[in-house]
């Protein structure tokens, strides 16, 4: 049978599953589907996650230099960012676009913080909910965070997979390049080819595993439940997670 | 702090790096070749933040929790704005963030000194105000427009409640937080 599920839910699935039991993940500021995703792994494979939600009531800091000790420290075990543009060496651009770097044609929030933890969590995954040839470009305008450093650096980790609404790239700290690492259901080798902005090979790698229908019945209930509940992005939860939603999007 | 630099571990090959003068790439003084950055310190000669309320000594209750503990320590000359000038605040008085009066220069009584934005227990984000600002930050010229009203047209404080803090946010019970 076919299970209908909506962009949103399927990042926040694939996001999940990324999560591991007993360590700390966490994520940012405008992060609802990191959130959901946090919420749901803990709900399901990840009982003992310890998460950090930034602005929500999951969040055990004060203030935010402890959080940013916590990612210097290398303690924290992932961490989920995104950026307007991501390129072939798995680095990404949260700052601007245009490569004039004194007149962008698009000036964004930024991050010193992103940019700080690509390098202190032990892996990152950078999630994009548009896969085109615009965000998923052969190089950035603006490197906002780099995925390789000469040996030399300290760096306690590096990000470990990109995924979009399509697919996902996993990142080889050997090459330093991405990597066509699963094609979500729906999407063919071609599909992903046509969209994306750099050469990803001609090997057709392994289909991502379908949402089960246990991950969306958790997805829409116990964790829609529980970010109303919390004020978790609680509006954005109240409209994408509802199982109406899914079967007219 | 009062330490020249802090070492930072991040940053290196990021265009951030090539834009910004105070913070470089350091080699690690004790083995000689492990490669971080270095971000300089940050010393303002004055800050200025709001709090929920300040003593005469100049020991703050924030209200909520914040870094501004170490925007004071860092700088040479705090203001404290606060919505009520108490007779005294300890340590365990304080709600949020405490800050202690020898990091504080003057206190200012200001009610709704935070508006447009919020004040944890007496205000929220004025969203009217915020939706216009954002809208005339747009280009230089309407923002110029809205820093002439809103500053430079101004006479005093007074003058600017009176003005643009909404009506009925000065009601008694409303600005005790109710």
């Amino acid at each position: 049978m076919t299970v209908n599920y909506s962009d949103d839910e399927l990042m926040a699935i694939l996001l999940s599953r990324e999560v591991r039991d007993g360590e700390v993940s966490a994520c940012g500021a405008l992060s609802h589907i990191p959130a959901a995703a946090l919420l749901l792994a803990q709900a399901t494979h990840a009982p003992n996650a310890q998460l950090i939600i930034l602005d929500s009531i999951f969040y055990p800091f004060r203030t935010s230099k402890q959080f940013h000790f916590l990612a210097q420290r290398g303690e924290l075990g992932l961490f989920f960012v995104s950026g307007v543009q991501i390129d072939r060496h798995g680095n990404y651009n949260l700052h601007q676009l245009g490569a004039d770097h004194d007149h962008p044609k698009m000036r964004f929030p930024g991050g010193y913080g992103g940019g700080m933890i690509y390098y202190g969590a032990q892996r990152t995954v950078v999630f994009r909910t548009e896969h085109t040839k615009r965000t998923f470009v052969d190089k950035v305008d603006y490197i906002s965070a780099a995925a390789s450093t000469p040996p030399d650096v300290l760096r306690r980790g590096s990000p470990s997979k990109i995924i979009s609404t399509k697919a996902s790239f996993r990142f080889d700290k050997g090459d330093g390049l991405l990597h066509l690492d699963a094609i979500h259901p729906g999407y063919s080798f071609d599909d992903i080819r046509d969209s994306t902005g750099f050469d990803i090979g001609t090997a057709t790698p392994a289909a991502t595993p379908a949402p089960t229908e246990q991950e969306l019945h958790t997805l829409r209930h116990a964790v829609r439940t529980k970010m109303i509940d919390t004020g978790t992005y609680a509006a954005w939860a109240s409209r994408a997670l509802a199982a109406h939603v899914a079967a007219v999007t | 702090m009062g330490v020249p630099y802090v070492p930072v571990v991040g940053l290196i090959g990021t265009d951030l790096l090539t834009r910004r003068d105070d913070m470089v790439v350091a080699v690690d003084p004790f083995d000689g070749k492990t490669k971080s950055v270095v971000a300089k310190a940050m010393t303002p000669d004055i800050a200025v933040f709001h709090a929920v309320a300040a003593d005469r000594h100049g020991n703050v209750s924030c209200g909520y929790d914040s870094e501004a503990v170490i925007l004071a320590e860092a700088s040479g000359h705090v203001v404290v704005t606060a919505e009520r000038i108490v007779d005294h605040i300890g340590e365990k008085d304080a709600q949020g963030t405490f800050i202690p009066g020898i990091h504080v220069d003057s206190v200012v009584h200001a009610p709704f000194g935070a508006h447009p934005g919020g004040c944890t227990g007496f205000y929220g984000q004025d969203k009217i105000h915020m939706r216009d600002y954002v809208i005339t930050s747009k280009d230089d010229e309407s923002f110029a427009e809205y820093i002439r009203a809103h500053v430079f047209e101004v006479q005093n404080h007074a003058d600017y409640i009176e003005r643009f803090v909404p009506l009925d946010w000065r009601q008694p019970a409303r600005a005790a937080g109710a």
